[in-house]
């Protein structure tokens, strides 16, 4: 039996209920069925990012995290996969998304495999998935599975927008199984990260900072 | 335990008036402050360094000389001492001058500075403040302990035969802190010479403090100065006090919600809960910063912060006097009974411990230029005895 891994999901919307969240959730059962397949036991932890909105801001003004900011920030630090889904407000991800991301430790998300996900009116803001929220994951070292899934309000109605392209990508429920595959892979094949480590651990003692 | 008042030297608008003090009335009234502070009977007066606007106290020793003449009993010290952009050869002489003047009335505290733009004014990179603050303090070291100093580095030109005068006081350098917030490099640093660690906590939650001084503490004991209970350990503290504690809110909060630091952020009941800072009766301010002990072990030297955001003179004379007059009496003596043991210091070292602990080593040079020290090479002249 393998170690359990966290799952963590970001969700970036702000209305109640939110369509971010209902994609995040569908994300995040995708790539849990996937995990229990393959025998790997997990746990979710959700992180709504618009009831630490006010934490976020002050996080930014003082430097710390506080309160139940703080463990929302470990959930993210310590996930062995995430889920990342933001509405697109004005053409990239929203403002609270990016100051989150703001926040996070800039190591937090290396080498962590991330699904991305984004929510918005229309399917013309498809590639703010590709032009936005990929490379600000990129910068942050962590590892973006191929398939990102947007969800435009004609997806929930359960198919192709009637007068788009046939691009062969698939439904909104195809497309959300093939990313949570990927992601499922992806933190089926990597070591669980656990506890973080001991941030003094790695401090050089003070004869090598003199010689070096 | 020594208690003390530190000043950032901001000039910041007062918000409930709109009046801004201009710098020469900010300097002079730092001065009052600290003229106040020593005739209350508070044990340390700290003044950091900056050098930009809206801060004003570029020159620590020129403040402090003047305030060693005009005070009796208070420690005069600093928060932070910018050892990555100030040459380490004027930090001895300079702080050899200040230790001089005050009689041993004096240490100081090393820190890095976080201000980007600041270290190229002084010829440096930001992106060196480690390396910075190791190369320039263990030459600051040597030209303490040494007489006649080879040096060479990277930061700055070499030295040959140069000799730091005026020698420190009794052939023994001043007692050194030195302040980090989050780097454990800093840490290490002041556990590797057995020196003080002050973890300036204002703006932190106590957790991460307890992290840093509890790393601190086991490397002291690592590198062999004694036990990590007997390590050095400062702490910084914010309060604003009022016998009655609504009224201590009510007047402070102004001040709060547009602080040039946390303004415009977190409320005041939620940051008093986050941090240090402690609004209130001086009964609530002792019984919140007696339980620090608990947290970080029995420490030495507690700073506030008391002169900033804006308060006027008269508030923050005030405040010394209830800090003084209503808090630190009745918080010492709870403190100092929790000291685990007598052989754990009481306070930081005075100039007259070092002295006699350095004897008692055999540890003083003892040396004075002029004791048949050659003038101009700074070496000993064969036969010369003064």
């Amino acid at each position: 039996m393998s170690t359990e891994r966290l799952l963590t999901v970001v969700a970036a919307g702000l209305s109640q209920p939110s369509s971010t969240r209902l994609l995040a959730d569908r994300l995040a059962t995708a790539t849990t069925d996937e995990l229990h397949l393959a025998g790997v036991p997990v746990r979710v932890e959700v992180v709504e990012l618009r009831d630490h909105a006010h934490a976020i801001v002050d996080a930014m003004l003082t430097g710390f995290a506080a309160g139940d900011l703080a463990e929302a920030v470990r959930h993210v630090e310590q996930a062995d996969g995430i889920v990342a889904v933001t509405p697109v407000f004005t053409a990239s991800y929203s403002g609270l998304f990016k100051s989150f991301a703001d926040i996070l430790d800039p190591a937090a998300l290396t080498g962590v495999p991330v699904l991305l996900g984004a929510t918005g009116g229309t399917e013309r803001h498809t590639l703010a998935l590709e032009y936005a929220l990929r490379p600000l994951l990129s910068y942050l070292h962590a590892d973006v599975v191929p398939t990102s899934v947007f969800a435009a309000t004609a997806d929930w109605a359960g198919a192709s927008a009637p007068d788009g392209p046939r691009d062969g990508a698939g439904g909104l429920p195809q497309r959300i199984a093939r990313a949570g595959q990927e992601l499922a892979r992806a933190v089926a094949a990597r070591e669980p990260r656990g506890e973080q480590a001991d941030p003094f651990a790695s401090t050089p003692s003070f004869s090598d900072l003199l010689g070096g | 335990m020594q208690f003390g008042i530190f000043s950032v030297s901001d000039i910041t608008p007062d918000p409930t008036t709109g009046r801004v003090p201009d710098d020469t009335e900010r300097v002079r009234d730092m001065l009052t402050i600290a003229r106040h502070a020593d005739e209350a009977g508070l044990d340390v007066f700290a003044t950091g360094e900056h050098h930009n606007p809206p801060f004003m106290a570029s020159s620590p020793t020129t403040m402090l000389g003047y305030l060693a003449g005009v005070t009796r009993n208070i420690t005069l010290s600093t928060a932070t001492t910018l050892i990555t952009t100030n040459d380490p050869v004027r930090l001895a002489e300079e702080y050899a001058m200040l230790q001089v003047i005050s009689d041993g009335r004096m240490d100081l505290m090393m820190g890095r500075g976080n201000t980007g733009p600041v270290y190229p004014w002084f010829g440096q990179d930001i992106r060196n403040g480690i390396p910075l603050a190791v190369e320039n303090y263990a030459l600051l070291r040597r030209l303490w302990t040494e007489d006649v100093v080879d040096w060479e580095g990277t930061f700055r030109t070499a030295l040959q035969g140069f000799t730091s005068t005026p020698r420190p006081l009794d052939g023994v350098p001043p007692f050194v802190w030195h302040g980090s917030i989050r780097s454990p490099e800093i840490a290490e640093q002041a556990a590797y010479y057995g020196d003080g660690f002050l973890h300036n906590n204002i703006f932190w939650p106590m957790h991460h403090t307890r992290q840093m001084v509890r790393f601190y503490r086991q490397r002291y004991e690592h590198h062999g100065h004694g036990r990590a209970d007997q390590a050095i350990v400062g702490l910084g503290g914010q309060v604003f006090l009022h016998r009655n504690s609504q009224e201590a809110v009510r007047q402070f909060r102004p001040y709060f919600d547009v602080a040039p630091v946390y303004g415009h952020g977190p409320s005041l009941e939620d940051f008093s809960a986050q941090t240090p800072l402690t609004v209130g009766s001086p009964q609530q301010v002792i019984d919140r910063y007696a339980s620090f002990v608990d947290d970080v072990g029995y420490y030495q030297r507690q700073m506030f912060l008391i002169d900033h955001a804006g308060l006027p003179l008269k508030t923050v004379l005030e405040q010394i006097d209830l800090l003084a007059g209503e808090v630190v009496p009745a918080l010492r003596t709870i403190v100092e009974a929790k000291r685990p043991a007598d052989d754990v210091p009481l306070n930081p070292p005075t100039h007259a411990e070092r002295v006699a602990a350095a004897r008692a080593a055999g540890r003083t040079a003892a040396t004075h230029v002029g004791d048949g020290v050659d003038d101009v090479t700074g070496t000993l002249a064969e036969g010369a005895r003064a």
